[in-house]
């Protein structure tokens, strides 16, 4: 029995551009999308919802769920725009947040610098104290050295992050430090005043990520300081404004590591939220392709300026804790997007080598492409798209339909600007340069898919490819072709893929501690100790019915000396000797499958205890595609002359929602939808399943 | 002189004393090849396969590092990442690398020069692979062992030994023919925590012969035809302390270089052999194009500089580097004529190490944006007396070469050319890895172990912006440890890790802040603690550029505990309590003892007159630069008054970076 809501299920997710709504009732899936507003993004959510109600005709009261996906903190840490934070660490260690870990961003441009420390030199602090590798007191705690660091906090500081050497062992000192800060300054604990104008808010190491490396800890703590207030403010204002227009749910907010968690944990814990968008569309991606038997995909999402890349094995997402956002490597659990700069807005240009080079300038949405018609003059991805017939340019046209400044705009200065900046200085033609371009580009989303999959030890012939947002699906067939993948899906939803990744995201609460000792001379029972407490904060966090709680318990094991480590599952029930002696031979096996070789005689270390707490969410349940037909002709509304491999072809262009289930259309063949184009290359297939997604497949 | 210990023998040309770099106009690069290519169809590869084929090399590169760093079995590997992989041409020209240890990356052609001298190509054949590290022939220094794979191929784009596991659309299943021809090397270079010699770890501050610095190894067969050569690894493993690591250490380097075969023979698969052999070659033609161009844009002339090294670690006179560099149309003269002789210890660089720093200061003032492949060092011709400490000759010690010397090298370099374009000056950064090596007993577990690790310092700043702070700077790039791993693993403690205020060198762009790093010695075994420092710009400071001034140089500073029968609280000196420490010693410590590393700061840019007034209140209120320092380096009134106002007028969320 897992949760399942009778009533309206609804994901919000907002994007740079729009607002995505994704309402689901009694199975019909209505989509709406409104411009964000990047001000006060709570604004856009209410103007989505409200768009969603009128578009899908239901009543707020019948609202059962709402989730929602954020970019507020990821911004804030893009533009620094956040609190006035502090941080309070050992004596000796004020500067280790800004050393960070000694390399330097870039070998041969001395050009570049380190990312700015999170909390400048002047609002670090140091107090007096010193644990051991075990926890153990080397130096008592001075509390006269914390008092005196509140008499020096200077008056603007909103936020304090305290992150203390070994915390994670023993969190006596870290907290002991914020009850005499709280006691000075007036504040509270990471707990959320119901005031909201609490004078200070804390936050603990201990508490946002009791790992060990002293720089990923302390970094990813004054993150999640900075952004404390901010987050604060923004869930406080969009939660009042949902209830004050009667949805009743509570709000859930999407994680980084594709499961969503209760607004009030969003408030003290927003580090864990910058990747929220994107591992809602990963999610999304691998229900669609679960929805087929399909478990193993690679995930493809392009848009204007950048390509997103991830890898979903046995359906569910790979998950890291090596992402970097903005400049900072922030290691908490996150699902694993490779971001490249390669998006349809990406410029195309000739370097003083004569080499033709696609990026990593972008033109963005504004200008955006010749094609745009929006006084773009710098060929674009999207506008060799046009040139080699696979995109249509009047669709973006429509959009400026009532702006007679665009009227104007036709293929030729498409053609102009390709000519000028491509095509003459490499002595080519013109149709040359624009599949050149493309081929320019397929190159390095070529390498960006190579990094999450051969990189990583999976052969991609072993997975499909899931190809979504705006310019994914006219690239796909081209680099499953390159790569051998066997399989390219084009969901139905993939414009909205996000918002309705958040209606099949779980609840999920993750905690973890490491424990770095030689696991010969653990006792079992700490072990079980220490995951009964991270499950109870689990249980009480989801406050959820006790029959569909999930809970997982891992360990992360390594050979003694080794710097990696292995996340190896524990069994359900009391942890053992029996269960650490089945681990540790699943560690062996899991060295050997990841590395090639394993060490069955040496001495294996405990690294990090983990629990994770699952509230099921059972995914709302999506009727089949309209029709059953399987005559395609009937979607054919012209034809285009489009270049493949340097010949030109009519090629039919199909209509995407004329096509019903069960069509099959042979390739070449362009099918046009309302949020992008699928190009489906000479050679290979397209049917439509009966979800509506388009299943591409090279014929055999 | 013999043949066997000259690398120059690869080159094919007479020996007058001089050298020139890879495939310089002069003919004598390693390989012998003479940068005059008739290829007709040089020209004709479409601009769009060349980006395409241009890609596909360098992703090879890069799939060859992460296969090396996700199977190599020690943390030096895997962690610190220190490694490097190439793809080179059947020539032994370089085709591209992963960028990840510049010291490494201009040095491996003379690897894959010395294997081919070895082993012509008609004496290998698929599945070989050779091992070498001799700093004589193809090495750099003994810790460092690389590893080069031939790549053959016939007529159906195959080797006949294309394993299972191949990712693409190679033909599994072809038979193995006789046609096969070298298609080109995958080659990659590993520093291996322990190469046996005189000390653990095998970076010796005190070695005046290679003898005591390790196991040599010419180039010799790894594999053979598939099979590994027993005799080799038997040897090999017999004389380093920690075989079983070595062992998995090289099996990672092998998978590393099958992973690069592999994916070249997909390529050929793809695009046909004809087309891909023409695009190695367009790739190189590409990088030296742009090279020459961004030569061209210097002005011509002949520009000189020296620095120094503070000493070899055996006697306490400077060694003195210097270089000239001539621009002349497109191409790039460095000529070392004027540096010191080798010296007894064991700071000699060979001449793969020099010109690899030589490349590195070369491609960071003109495009660093150029594809790192032979191409791009063609126009650069590098010229070194024999018998120097830039050009060693047997039996050299060499280890510190390649760490210490080859930052002097770069700082030489890059002083000349900052006087040939000014506007893209870097001053001196610190000029030292700062190498640290504890060993002995851990008490916890009375099991031996070595701690090795190098330390950041201040880079040096330019025309653009301040100097980074605490980072490896040019031939290093290496990751530093975290206390509470360093604490949990060794029975050691940090008890200090901070940007030293004071260091960066005045300028209107100020140089980076070197670091200290106090480490204790919390407990000992029965034999003490055994520690080695090999470090520089102790003496001599990290020099300004363009009116900029010097770095502060590092200090060492070493308290005992036993002289005062009491741990220390803070160690801050030197001064009565504790001794100052030789740039590069060793010493014997026991329980409590304290050592402080201070590393240097760079050099700064340009007038301190010209400091931005809110850069300078910047560094005031964050304590990194201080009153008193300040009114000595910039212009007091102004240094009064930013400090008057400190509190009232810095900003939290401005940026503390100088733009």
């Amino acid at each position: 029995m897992t949760e399942s809501s009778p009533g309206v299920r609804i994901g919000v997710d907002v994007g740079g551009t729009f607002t995505d709504v994704v309402a689901v009732r009694d199975g019909e899936l209505t989509v709406t999308k409104t411009p964000s507003t990047p001000d006060a993004p709570d604004e856009g959510v209410v103007d989505g919802l409200e768009l969603s109600r009128d578009a899908a005709g239901y009543a707020v009261a019948g609202v059962a769920d709402l989730a929602h996906g954020t970019t507020v903190a990821t911004n804030a840490v893009l533009e620094r725009d956040w609190a006035d934070v502090a941080l309070v660490t050992t004596e000796g260690f004020r500067d280790a947040l800004a050393i960070g870990r000694q390399d330097r961003p870039d070998i041969y441009d001395y050009t570049v610098s380190k990312p700015e420390p999170v909390v400048p030199r002047r609002r670090r602090f140091e107090v007096t104290e010193r644990l051991d590798e075990r926890g153990e007191v080397r130096t008592p705690l001075d509390e006269a050295s914390v008092r005196a660091v509140a008499d020096e906090l200077p008056a603007e500081i909103e936020s304090i992050a305290v992150s203390l050497l070994f915390a994670f062992e023993n969190d006596t000192h870290e907290r002991r430090v914020a009850e005499i800060l709280e006691d000075e300054l007036g504040g509270d604990d990471d707990t959320v005043d119901e005031s909201g104008d609490s004078p200070v808010s804390l936050s603990l190491s201990s508490d946002v990520r009791p790992e060990i490396r002293e720089y990923e800890r302390t970094l990813v703590t004054a993150l999640n300081a900075a952004l404390k207030p901010v987050m604060d403010a923004y869930v406080g204002r969009l939660e009042e404004a949902v209830a004050d227009r009667g949805i009743e749910p509570a709000l859930r907010i999407m994680q980084s590591n594709g499961g969503t968690i209760g607004a009030d944990r969003a408030r003290t814990r927003p580090v864990n939220t910058l990747l929220s968008g994107p591992a809602a569309g990963v999610r999304g991606a691998a229900h669609v392709a679960g929805l087929r038997g399909e478990g193993n995909v690679i995930t493809m999402d392009m848009g204007g300026t950048s390509c997103d890349v991830s890898l979903v094995r046995d359906g569910e997402p790979t998950v890291t804790t090596g992402l970097e956002i903005g400049e900072y490597p922030v290691a908490v659990p996150s699902i694993d997007v490779h971001t490249i700069g390669a998006g349809g807005g990406s410029i195309a240009w000739v370097d003083d080598g004569g080499a033709l080079r696609v990026g990593p300038r972008s033109a963005g949405a504004e200008p955006g492409p010749v094609c745009y018609g929006r006084g773009g003059t710098q060929p674009t991805v999207t506008d060799a798209q046009v040139l080699c017939g696979r995109l249509d340019p009047a669709r973006f046209l429509d959009r400026d339909a009532d702006d007679p400044g665009t009227a104007g705009i036709d293929r030729d200065a498409v053609e102009a600007a390709v000519a000028e900046h491509v095509a003459e200085p490499l002595g080519l033609s013109v149709p040359e340069a624009a599949e050149g371009i493309l081929d320019v580009a397929n190159a390095s989303m070529e390498r960006a898919l190579r990094v999450v999959s051969v990189e990583a030890g999976h052969d991609p012939r072993d997975f499909g490819l899931v190809a979504y947002g705006g310019a994914g699906p006219a690239h796909a067939a081209a680099l499953a072709e390159s790569l051998s993948i066997p399989r390219v899906l084009v969901p139905r939803t993939a414009g909205v893929l996000s918002a309705l990744g958040l209606l099949v995201s779980d609840r999920l609460v993750e905690r973890s501690a490491s424990m770095v000792r030689p696991l010969a001379a653990v006792d079992p029972g700490a072990i079980e100790t220490a995951l009964a407490d991270f499950e109870d904060e689990g249980w009480a966090q989801l406050d959820a019915t006790t029959d569909s709680i999930v809970v997982e318990r891992s360990i992360d094991l390594r050979y003694a000396g080794q710097s990696f480590d292995l996340t190896v599952d524990l069994p359900e029930g009391p942890v053992t000797d029996e269960t650490l002696t089945d681990a540790v031979e699943a560690f062996h096996a899991a060295h050997e499958r990841r590395y090639g070789h394993a060490s069955p005689d040496e001495p294996v270390e405990l690294v990090t205890v983990r629990a994770r707490v699952r509230a099921v969410v059972e995914p709302p349940r999506l009727s089949a595609a309209e029709g059953t037909g399987s005559d395609a002709d009937q979607a054919v509304h012209g034809t285009r002359s489009v270049v493949f491999d340097g010949t030109t072809r009519e090629t039919p262009v199909y209509d995407r929602p004329a096509l019903s289930v069960g069509s099959d259309v042979t390739g070449p063949a362009i099918v046009d939808g309302p949020e992008s184009t699928v190009v489906v290359r000479p050679g290979w297939r397209a049917t439509v399943d009966g979800y509506g997604t388009i299943v591409m497949e090279e014929n055999a | 002189m013999s043949d066997e210990s000259d690398p120059r023998a690869a080159g094919g040309t007479g020996g007058d004393g001089k050298r020139d770099g890879l495939g310089g106009s002069g003919g004598r690069g390693p390989t012998g090849g003479d940068g005059e290519r008739t290829d007709p169809d040089r020209d004709n590869i479409d601009p769009i396969t060349l980006e395409v084929l241009r890609n596909a090399f360098a992703a090879v590169a890069e799939e060859m590092n992460a296969n090396l760093v996700r199977t190599g079995y020690s943390p030096n590997i895997t962690e610190r990442k220190d490694c490097s992989c190439a793809l080179f041409d059947a020539d032994g020209e370089m085709l591209s690398q992963a960028e990840t240890m510049p010291v490494h990356l201009g040095a491996m052609p003379f690897s894959v020069a010395a294997a081919l001298e070895r082993f012509p190509p008609e004496t290998l054949s698929p599945g070989d692979a050779v091992v070498l590290n001799d700093p004589f022939r193809g090495g750099a220094h003994l810790p460092d062992l690389t590893l080069v794979t031939p790549i053959f191929v016939d007529d159906e784009g195959t080797d006949g030994a294309v394993t299972a596991d191949s990712v693409g659309r190679s033909a599994d299943d072809e038979p193995v023919t006789d046609d096969l021809e070298l298609l080109g090397f995958a080659a990659n270079r590993a520093h291996h925590a322990d190469i046996g010699g005189a000390r653990a770890g095998s970076v010796a501050a005190d070695s005046t012969e290679i003898y005591q610095e390790g196991l040599r190894i010419p180039p010799v067969k790894l594999y053979d035809g598939g099979d590994v050569v027993t005799d080799t690894v038997e040897l090999l493993l017999a004389n380093v302390r920690t075989p079983d690591e070595r062992r998995g250490d090289l099996r990672a380097q092998h998978a590393a270089n099958e992973t690069g075969r592999r994916r070249l023979l997909d390529l050929v698969g793809d695009h046909g052999v004809g087309t891909l052999r023409t695009a190695v070659d367009a790739v190189q033609d590409y990088a030296e194009k742009r090279m020459r161009a961004a030569i061209t844009d210097l002005p011509d002339g002949t520009y000189g500089y020296a620095d120094v090294l503070d000493d070899d670690g055996r006697a306490s006179e400077d060694v003195r580097i210097e270089a000239s560099v001539t621009i002349d149309g497109d191409a790039l003269t460095v000529d070392f004529d004027g540096t010191d002789a080798q010296t007894a210890g064991p700071i000699n660089a060979v001449f793969a190490v020099t010109a690899s720093a030589t490349y590195y200061a070369v491609r960071c003032v003109t495009d660093p944006e150029i594809p790192a492949n032979a191409g791009a060092y063609r126009p650069i011709e590098i010229e070194t007396p024999d018998g120097s400490v830039v050009d060693a000759e047997p039996p050299a010690a060499v280890v510190g070469g390649n760490l210490e010397t080859s930052q002097r090298v770069t700082d030489v370099v890059l002083g000349a050319l900052a006087e040939i374009a000014p506007e893209r000056a870097l001053a001196a950064g610190q000029g030292t890895m700062n190498n640290v090596t504890f060993g002995g007993i851990d008490p916890r577990t009375d099991d031996p172990y070595a701690f090795y690790e190098t330390g950041g310092g201040g880079f040096g700043a330019h025309a653009s912006g301040d100097g980074m702070d605490g980072v490896h700077v040019h031939m290093s790039n290496t990751m530093n440890t975290p206390a509470e791993v360093l604490e949990t693993a060794y029975p050691l403690s940090v008890e200090r890790y901070a940007y030293r205020p004071d260091t960066g060198g005045a300028g209107e762009f100020r140089g980076g802040l070197g670091l200290r790093r106090d480490i204790r010695v919390r407990a000992t075994g029965s034999t003490g603690v055994a520690f080695s420092l090999l470090a520089d710009r102790r003496t001599h400071a990290p020099y300004g550029v363009a009116g900029g001034e010097s770095g502060a140089p590092g200090e060492d500073v070493l308290y005992r505990a036993a002289v005062h029968q009491s741990d220390a609280d803070d160690v801050d000196g030197p001064d009565e309590r504790t001794e100052a420490l030789p740039a590069k010693c060793t010493q014997h410590l026991d329980a409590g003892d304290v050592v402080s590393i201070r590393t240097p700061g760079g050099g700064g840019y340009g007038d301190p007159a010209d400091r931005d007034p809110d850069a300078l209140r910047r560094d005031l209120a964050d304590g990194l630069l201080s009153v008193e320092s300040a009114r000595q380096a910039y212009d007091t009134d102004l240094v009064e008054r930013v400090a008057a106002d400190l509190d009232a007028t810095v900003d939290g969320d401005e940026s503390a970076q100088s733009r």
